[in-house]
């Protein structure tokens, strides 16, 4: 674990560090929300705060490009090694994940406008709700664990992501069956297909970023083989409760 | 390393403990030097890195009160030894210095002078190995058509090189560089860099460097101390990457003191 209490020699480097995991931390703020909203622009049908959504989203690109440059200048001025080079890497990786998630709530706060006069079924949406509790407990979790630099709450965020794939698995078929008792729910459903599909990629970015935090912590990489496809949930109730 | 068969040691330190009088430099010292590898040493000032290296061809024998227990083998056998022919070890052991050291003579004559210490060899010869060892330092296009002007003419770099060819001359086994590229410019340090890397075909090379990319950069194994002490000798990708021990961490990543 890197020694927090010692600081660097060049305390200018420290400065750079700390800016670098508070622009992260502001990126993983501005996803969150945008996550939460999307989801409540589209149970409610919402369309001033969908609109309000995907306005957010041109915050989380700059400040990822600024991480991404600001990185790069450190890496080119300090030349930085061990722990040092792990979070330099670990920055610029973590923000390329928040960019992505804030794109796919964008996505979804867009869909939320298509689907809001012509939305047939408001009980289609519980599933979605569902997978959005979980995604957004799996993306607060990681943050946390990259605040903390805790590798046990990272890995545990990476052993349930397999919960998402399995709900979005049950979504599939309710919306299926929707689709198939009646063509004019087809396109509503098609809308809230992708939407799923956006929260389960959600869960992929929060997976990605606890792969990093692990790196960041340990030096180690996980397994590139994650618990993947639609288990036995008892498997990983120790998890969900740990 | 994907093969599970250790690595030939070409030099082995087995619990040295090296004296400045009365003063212990060097504690407890085991580590490896494997052959045809490079290995860094790195540590902060007074660490006992160059002390280390300095036992390595007994330079130290050179200066009185100094003394070193424990053994150290080169090829299995303990140089540490009373019996051990000094010029003998010191011909298999090169050293290369901080500062570029060219005799004020000839280039051609700064390498023939350390060959002709040790062997008796006719003129064409002589030459053959003046030309390989300058060509083995990468310095022979430079120099060719002016092996007859003073060495001490040379660039910072160019001189550094020279000393090289003239250690590579009498055709040791191991190479000891002690902070080799602190006095020259990126581009000559750059060109040692590379020299080193192709000299370990050839030998063993131990490098003492205060720069930590540049250990990083050109030695397979690492090894890290601190106040006589080792504190940590790995794989060197690993070393700069994950080490195990905090001191180290400290130490690289510039969180000392």
């Amino acid at each position: 674990m890197s020694d927090s209490t010692t600081t660097h020699t060049v305390r200018a480097y420290d400065k750079e560090l700390e800016i670098l995991g508070r622009k992260i931390a502001e990126m993983g703020g501005i996803a969150e929300k945008m996550l939460a909203d999307a989801m409540d622009s589209l149970a409610n049908l919402d369309t001033d705060l969908a609109r309000a959504t995907v306005s957010h989203d041109p915050r989380l690109d700059l400040l990822q490009r600024d991480i991404e440059e600001q990185a790069i200048l450190t890496i080119a001025k300090r030349q930085p090694l061990a722990v040092d080079l792990r979070e330099v890497i670990a920055t610029i990786r973590i923000s390329g994940d928040l960019e992505r998630v804030g794109d796919l709530a964008k996505n979804i706060a867009k869909r939320a406008i298509k689907i809001s006069s012509e939305m047939r079924i408001p009980r289609a949406i519980i599933g979605l709700k569902s997978m959005y509790e979980t995604a957004s407990i799996l993306l607060k979790d990681v943050l946390d664990a990259y605040a903390l630099r805790d590798a046990e709450r990272a890995r545990a965020v990476w052993m349930r992501d397999a919960e998402l794939d399995a709900l979005e698995d049950s979504v599939f078929r309710d919306l299926l069956t929707f689709m198939m008792e009646d063509p004019r729910n087809i396109s509503f459903c098609t809308h809230l297909l992708f939407c799923s599909k956006n929260i389960e990629r959600i869960g992929d970015h929060s997976t990605n970023i606890a792969e990093t935090v692990v790196y960041l912590v340990t030096g180690e990489n996980l397994p590139t083989e994650r618990p993947k496809g639609r288990p036995d949930m008892s498997d990983f109730s120790t998890t969900v409760n740990a | 390393m994907n093969s599970d068969a250790p690595l030939p040691q070409k030099l082995t330190i087995r619990n040295l403990n090296f004296y400045y009088g009365d003063s212990l430099a060097l504690k407890n010292i085991s580590l490896p030097f494997y052959a045809h590898k490079v290995t860094a040493l790195i540590g902060p000032s007074g660490c006992g890195k160059s002390t280390l290296l300095r036992v390595l061809n007994r330079m130290y024998d050179l200066y009185p009160r100094q003394r070193a227990e424990g053994e150290v083998l080169l090829d299995g056998e303990n140089i540490l030894a009373p019996q051990q022919d000094l010029n003998l070890l010191r011909s298999r052991v090169g050293m290369v210095f901080q500062k570029p050291t060219p005799f004020p003579m000839s280039i051609y004559e700064n390498i023939a002078f350390g060959i002709r210490l040790y062997e008796k060899l006719p003129k064409s010869e002589l030459d053959d190995r003046v030309e390989t060892a300058l060509k083995g330092a990468a310095l022979w296009n430079e120099v060719k058509d002016k092996l007859h002007a003073s060495g001490l003419a040379l660039s910072g770099g160019q001189q550094q090189r020279l000393c090289i060819a003239r250690t590579v001359a009498i055709q040791p086994e191991v190479i000891l560089f002690d902070e080799p590229c602190s006095a020259l410019d990126p581009i000559s340090t750059a060109k040692v860099e590379e020299l080193i890397d192709e000299l370990k075909d050839t030998y063993t090379i131990i490098i003492v460097t205060h720069n930590m990319q540049q250990a990083a950069r050109v030695s397979e194994y690492t090894a890290f101390m601190y106040l006589g002490d080792l504190i940590e000798f790995d794989v060197t990708s690993r070393l700069f990457t994950t080490p195990e021990r905090q001191e180290t961490q400290n130490y690289i990543t510039g969180r000392f003191g």
